[in-house]
């Protein structure tokens, strides 16, 4: 077992901190990852079927026992787990583990829509076109020509912004450096106001994002699954400046 | 009282038959035609004379070496050399007209990928591909033409053959070209 922890600490790659003691829960980075990744506003109604399509939700909860409950909530979105629960049941491999990135990928040409990841999932990170929305003009020139306009009957999920990976990477190669922590920004860690998402490589010890893993608030999201998220949330016990 | 012969030697079966194999092979044949032939363009451009004369391909194409697309060249690149020349014939009169009016030549791309292929030029260039590789031998042809089985086996081959196993990696990825 020690073993194989190890070696999946030699593959992390990619990884996030979102530190929920500064988020404020304004949503701007649901709007920006929409915005990024031409994920379409589907509307009150749909949403209220459960047929939302968000990359990444602010998820509300309570906490404590009635009466003294408290209205509290934590930017969910695909925690690209390191052992993830989507992989292994796709029958067309459309949800696949990339080595490079160490991301979970979807390849939307694969996919036929069969929704067995997004109900393996225990985060309920994925969201399933059910309908082609028409993106109205002049909004079709917001649409990004670097990320594939999904059609409906196909998984879809955040993928850490992969686009944006590739380029910075791309980018890093043209220059002839290798990608320094912080060139890779994905659309949410750049929306939010308050910094408490950042993004960066697990791999590299002396990375940003490596140092405030190792912090003493950090926790994954049902770690107990064994998923090995790559997505640590930061809490403290609400002792602000001691 | 029934002919006694079996179905399939009814003339008009066999006459049903023969239309529509020769409606699913026509169509397949001239499906095939209009794909691999090439678009008309507005202005039959001679790339054979312009390499002959020593344009480099980036020339026209500026964008190969910097970005994603490469680009197709805009009335002003062509106005830029052909002003100073004598417009011999048909074609060179209307690149005059496209350059007096200040409109743009509306070229027709040739060389596409589908839509959740995200292919950029600038990596290809600085590993040092040369643009026959992919485009085909463009210094013999007039109008450029697609080149057939750009396929995503295609692709991957050449990466193996490019590369050492480790970088294979990265670049047999899905992540690397579909997002």
């Amino acid at each position: 077992m020690a073993e194989l922890l190890k070696e999946q600490e030699e593959t992390q790659k990619w990884g996030m901190v979102i530190d929920m003691d500064i988020c404020s829960g304004c949503q701007a980075c649901v709007t920006a990852c929409s915005m990024e990744n031409n994920v379409p506003f589907v509307g009150e109604d749909e949403m209220a079927y459960g047929r939302g399509l968000q990359w990444m939700r602010i998820r509300r909860y309570w906490e404590g026992e009635y009466p003294e409950v408290t209205p509290t909530h934590q930017p969910m979105l695909c925690q690209q787990c390191g052992s993830a629960p989507c992989e292994p049941v796709c029958p067309t491999f459309a949800s696949v583990h990339s080595q490079e990135e160490q991301i979970n990928v979807q390849v939307y040409n694969r996919c036929i829509g069969t929704r067995y990841c997004a109900n393996n999932c225990p985060f309920s990170a994925r969201v399933f076109n059910w309908f082609d929305y028409e993106t109205p003009a002049p909004m079709n020139s917001y649409l990004n020509p670097d990320v594939s306009v999904r059609r409906r009957g196909i998984m879809e999920k955040c993928t850490f912004c992969v686009q944006r990976i590739v380029h910075g990477r791309q980018q890093a190669a043209a220059e002839g450096r290798e990608v320094e922590d912080g060139d890779i920004v994905p659309a949410c860690a750049q929306a939010c106001p308050t910094d408490a998402i950042v993004f960066g490589d697990l791999s590299d010890p002396e990375s940003k994002v490596s140092k405030m893993s190792r912090s003493d608030r950090a926790f994954k999201e049902l770690e107990e699954l064994g998923t090995q998220p790559k997505v640590i949330y930061l809490k403290g016990g609400k002792s602000y400046g001691g | 009282m029934k002919p006694n012969v079996p179905w399939w030697q009814r003339g008009s079966i066999r006459i049903s038959i023969v239309l529509v194999l020769l409606i699913l092979v026509g169509g397949a044949g001239v499906g095939i035609y209009y794909t691999q032939a090439p678009p008309e363009q507005p202005i039959p451009f001679p790339h054979n004379f312009h390499v002959g004369i020593g344009a480099e391909c980036m020339y026209c194409h500026t964008g190969a070496a910097t970005g994603p697309s490469a680009g197709l060249p805009t009335t002003n690149k062509c106005w830029g050399c052909h002003q100073q020349l004598e417009p011999r014939n048909e074609n060179l009169k209307l690149v005059a007209s496209f350059a007096e009016n200040e409109e743009s030549i509306p070229w027709v791309p040739v060389a596409l990928q589908p839509d959740f292929v995200k292919f950029n030029h600038q990596p290809h260039i600085t590993a040092g591909v040369s643009c026959e590789t992919c485009h085909g031998d463009v210094a013999s042809m007039t109008v450029a033409e697609p080149q057939p089985r750009h396929n995503m086996g295609w692709c991957l081959d050449c990466h193996q053959k490019m590369s050492t196993p480790e970088d294979f990696v990265r670049l047999s990825d899905c992540a690397t070209c579909h997002y």
